[in-house]
């Protein structure tokens, strides 16, 4: 600024000069910005242009699980002759369990020889209503539509079947308004009943209990439905029905229940089915001191969660789970097999498996990787396989 | 002698003109330049469903960032806009979905609640005296949070259970889904939209007085109160369109989602500040206008979905956004002879 003040002090030629070298730098500024912009750019091509699954193994990090891969024994049907292209369309919120989920499902689709695009809404529900536009319009094969609202993706998902193409669904609930897709889910009845069998097991009959659950959320909505019915048929008193849903649930459920317990001194046990519940839980528990007293069960499994369940005087004493990474692959596969017409069913559900903390201590369980080794049925090889499919299992 | 000065004047005359060039057209030559490398590469990008579904995707930040370019027209900025189309969302949920009341009057009612919340603004802004950035980040999280207030923080959705345990008796009626879903000839009706407020937002800035009494107030409040303009006024109005340009831009994404989703809008706020921002180099006009900001918004969606096709993951996505807006702001704050203006007043 104090340049273009001082104009008039100069000779004509001088300014012109100084214009000019000062038009000179901002020039070089300017094109050594655009330079470093096109660099990035075409830095980034190279990666790209590789191989599509470059970008999805990086972003999903370092530290993802590398799946074993089963050796085919037949050739595979039409169309997998010919090039097959599947979109993948996500709606990823916070957690580990998305990346597991997509980890799990890029290397299937690898292991397949398919190409494929993956598309992440990172929680923008908008944003994934358009890119499930763009999936459709792109001409793919197939399109997988993970997670998502259904008043959101509905009509998207009707639009694709009418277009022709296939689509599977993980864990939104379309059976209603579009009964044609395939649904896929893993089981949170089965999830729900499996844990609550072993805390009728434990506990017995006629106790009280406490119970930490929110409405509205479509998986623990299923899970409330089997607490109801184990609740009526063990005779179980709920004293408490506590939760809430938020960036921080385990903490902001710990004062929840801390509240709750030394309201009902008297539960003997308490039911939080989602993992981040029963994490706040266990801390509500040692608060208060009443490790000895009260049990914990929940659902879902994680490395954090292990290290809960194994240490010391852990109230944690059984959960249900599932191997995101294992689902993943599967929701790929059950895809694959629609592809190729041999799916005879509208929707499946993933089972999931009984964990004790009685069996991580025995087995000295310490991570998700030990909890694989020596529970196999976690990897789902069984599920949705066929002989012309190389399976990814965990 | 004087040859090697008229040399040295042809010289500086030639860089002049390209570095005036580079100002004028760079921009335009950047998204040309992207526009024809995502589509020579990617065959999925230049087929025109893709073009389409990312002018729609593209058509809620512009029509956003146009309410946000009036309001740095006037010198201010307007952080509220995000939230804005936020409660928007969650507006026209409460009203069809827990009221059961019809599209058209919730969508409505969803502009009363924009130009609502604008009024607000420009209420702390120009009679409080409180500075444009802090008023408007104020009423962003006043607004965020007050959204929801009746809906205890949850997502409205069709069949939800309402507080006294009975069913939601409505649903996001067909027509207002169309908002979204709607097409024009070939076009999707949001873009049409964009469009229609775009030329409207450009015939008002720059053919007539009102818009270059806005600039004016921009350049030089007191010069403007001075020669007898009421400051206050065009100021409280610049709000007030940006709270309603936010609530159409909600509006679409309402229909576009077709549930209270409680998370809209949130990421809205810096796209919106960005393409409007970004829109100041374009022509080397230096200044917040109405193109401009069409045209940042194009660039961003092409930048975007061209990304996308390509598989990079989200983060590769906002790395590319800033370097489109530093590219942007290279262009109007270092090359440009003509200086930027749009420093809010703080």
């Amino acid at each position: 600024m104090t340049v273009w003040g001082k104009r008039s002090l100069l000779p004509a030629s001088n300014i012109k000069e100084r214009e000019t070298k000062l038009a000179n730098k901002k020039l070089k500024l300017a094109l050594s910005g655009a330079a470093i912009f096109a660099l990035l750019l075409t830095g980034c091509t190279q990666e790209a242009s590789e191989d599509a699954g470059a970008t999805s193994s990086a972003a999903s990090g370092g530290n993802t699980d590398t799946g074993e891969t089963t050796e085919v024994t037949a050739t595979a049907p039409a169309p997998f002759d010919g090039t097959v292209k599947i979109a993948v369309v996500e709606n990823s919120g916070a957690g580990d369990y998305f990346q597991q989920f997509r980890n799990g499902a890029t290397q299937q689709l690898e292991a397949m020889g398919v190409e494929f695009e993956i598309y992440d809404a990172q929680a923008d529900n908008a944003k994934q209503a358009t890119d499930m536009e763009t999936a459709i319009g792109s001409g793919v094969d197939g399109i997988i539509v993970r997670h998502g609202n259904s008043d959101t993706m509905c009509p998207l998902i009707n639009d694709a079947l009418d277009k022709g193409i296939p689509v599977v669904i993980y864990d939104v609930e379309i059976s209603d308004c579009a009964p044609r897709a395939i649904e896929t889910s893993q089981s949170d009845f089965d999830l729900a009943e499996t844990v609550l069998t072993q805390m009728a097991a434990d506990m017995g009959t006629g106790i009280n209990v406490g119970y930490v659950n929110v409405f509205g959320i479509a998986p623990l909505d299923r899970r409330h439905v089997i607490w109801e019915e184990f609740k009526t048929a063990n005779d179980w008193n709920e004293k408490f029905f506590v939760g809430k849903f938020t960036n921080s649930v385990a903490t902001d459920n710990a004062q929840l229940v801390d509240a709750a317990l030394k309201a009902n001194s008297d539960v003997t046990a308490i039911f939080a089915p989602y993992d981040e519940f029963t994490k706040g839980v266990v801390s509500a528990i040692e608060q208060n001191g009443m490790e000895g007293k009260v049990a914990a069960y929940g659902i879902d499994i994680s490395n954090a969660d292990i290290e809960v369940m194994t240490a010391e005087n852990s109230p944690w004493k059984a959960t249900a789970a599932t191997d995101p990474n294992a689902i993943g692959a599967a929701v790929v596969r059950t895809m694959l097999l629609h592809l190729a017409g041999e799916l005879d069913e509208n929707e499946y559900q993933f089972p999931g498996v009984l964990v004790t903390q009685d069996f991580l201590k025995d087995n000295g369980v310490a991570n998700m990787d030990d909890l694989r080794s020596v529970l196999p049925a976690l990897g789902l090889s069984e599920v949705m396989a066929a002989d012309w499919i190389p399976v990814v299992t965990f | 002698m004087s040859d090697r000065v008229a040399q040295m004047e042809k010289r500086a005359e030639i860089k002049n003109r390209i570095q005036d060039g580079l100002v004028k057209y760079g921009f335009i030559a950047v998204t040309i330049g992207l526009f024809s490398w995502f589509a020579l590469t990617e065959e999925t990008f230049r087929q025109p469903s893709t073009l389409f579904s990312m002018l729609k995707f593209t058509s809620v930040v512009a029509i956003v960032g146009l309410g946000v370019t009036f309001t740095m027209v006037v010198g201010g900025l307007d952080l509220s806009v995000g939230s804005v189309a936020g409660l928007a969302v969650t507006v026209s949920a409460m009203m069809m979905v827990i009221y059961n009341l019809t599209g058209f009057f919730s969508g409505v009612m969803v502009l009363v609640a924009g130009a609502v919340v604008g009024a607000v603004n420009a209420f702390l802004i120009v009679w409080l005296k409180i500075p444009d950035l802090l008023a408007t980040l104020g009423m962003m999280f006043i607004v965020m949070g007050l959204k929801l207030l009746p809906v205890d923080g949850q997502s409205v959705s069709s069949k939800m259970i309402l507080r006294d345990g009975s069913v939601a008796p409505g649903k996001f009626t067909e027509g207002f889904r169309a908002i979204d879903r709607a097409m024009v000839g070939p076009i999707p009706l949001p873009v049409v939209i964009w469009l229609v407020l775009t030329i409207l937002a450009w015939f008002l800035l720059t053919r007539t007085r009102y818009g270059r009494v806005m600039y004016a107030v921009g350049a030089n409040p007191e010069a403007a109160k001075l020669s007898g303009i009421r400051v206050e006024w065009y100021r409280f109005s610049a709000y007030v369109i940006s709270g309603l340009f936010a609530a159409t831009g909600g509006l679409i994404l309402a229909s576009r989602i077709g549930q209270g989703d409680i998370s809209a809008g949130n990421s809205l706020l810096l796209d919106a500040v960005a393409v409007a921002l970004v829109g100041t180099s374009v022509l080397g006009i230096g200044k917040p206008n109405a193109w401009g900001t069409a045209l940042g918004a194009l660039l961003i969606g092409i930048v975007i979905t061209g990304l996308t096709i390509k598989g990079f993951p989200y983060y590769a996505q906002d790395v590319s956004k800033g370097l489109v807006l530093v590219l942007a702001l290279i262009f109007s704050f270092t090359l440009s002879r003509k200086k930027a203006r749009f420093v809010p007043a703080t």
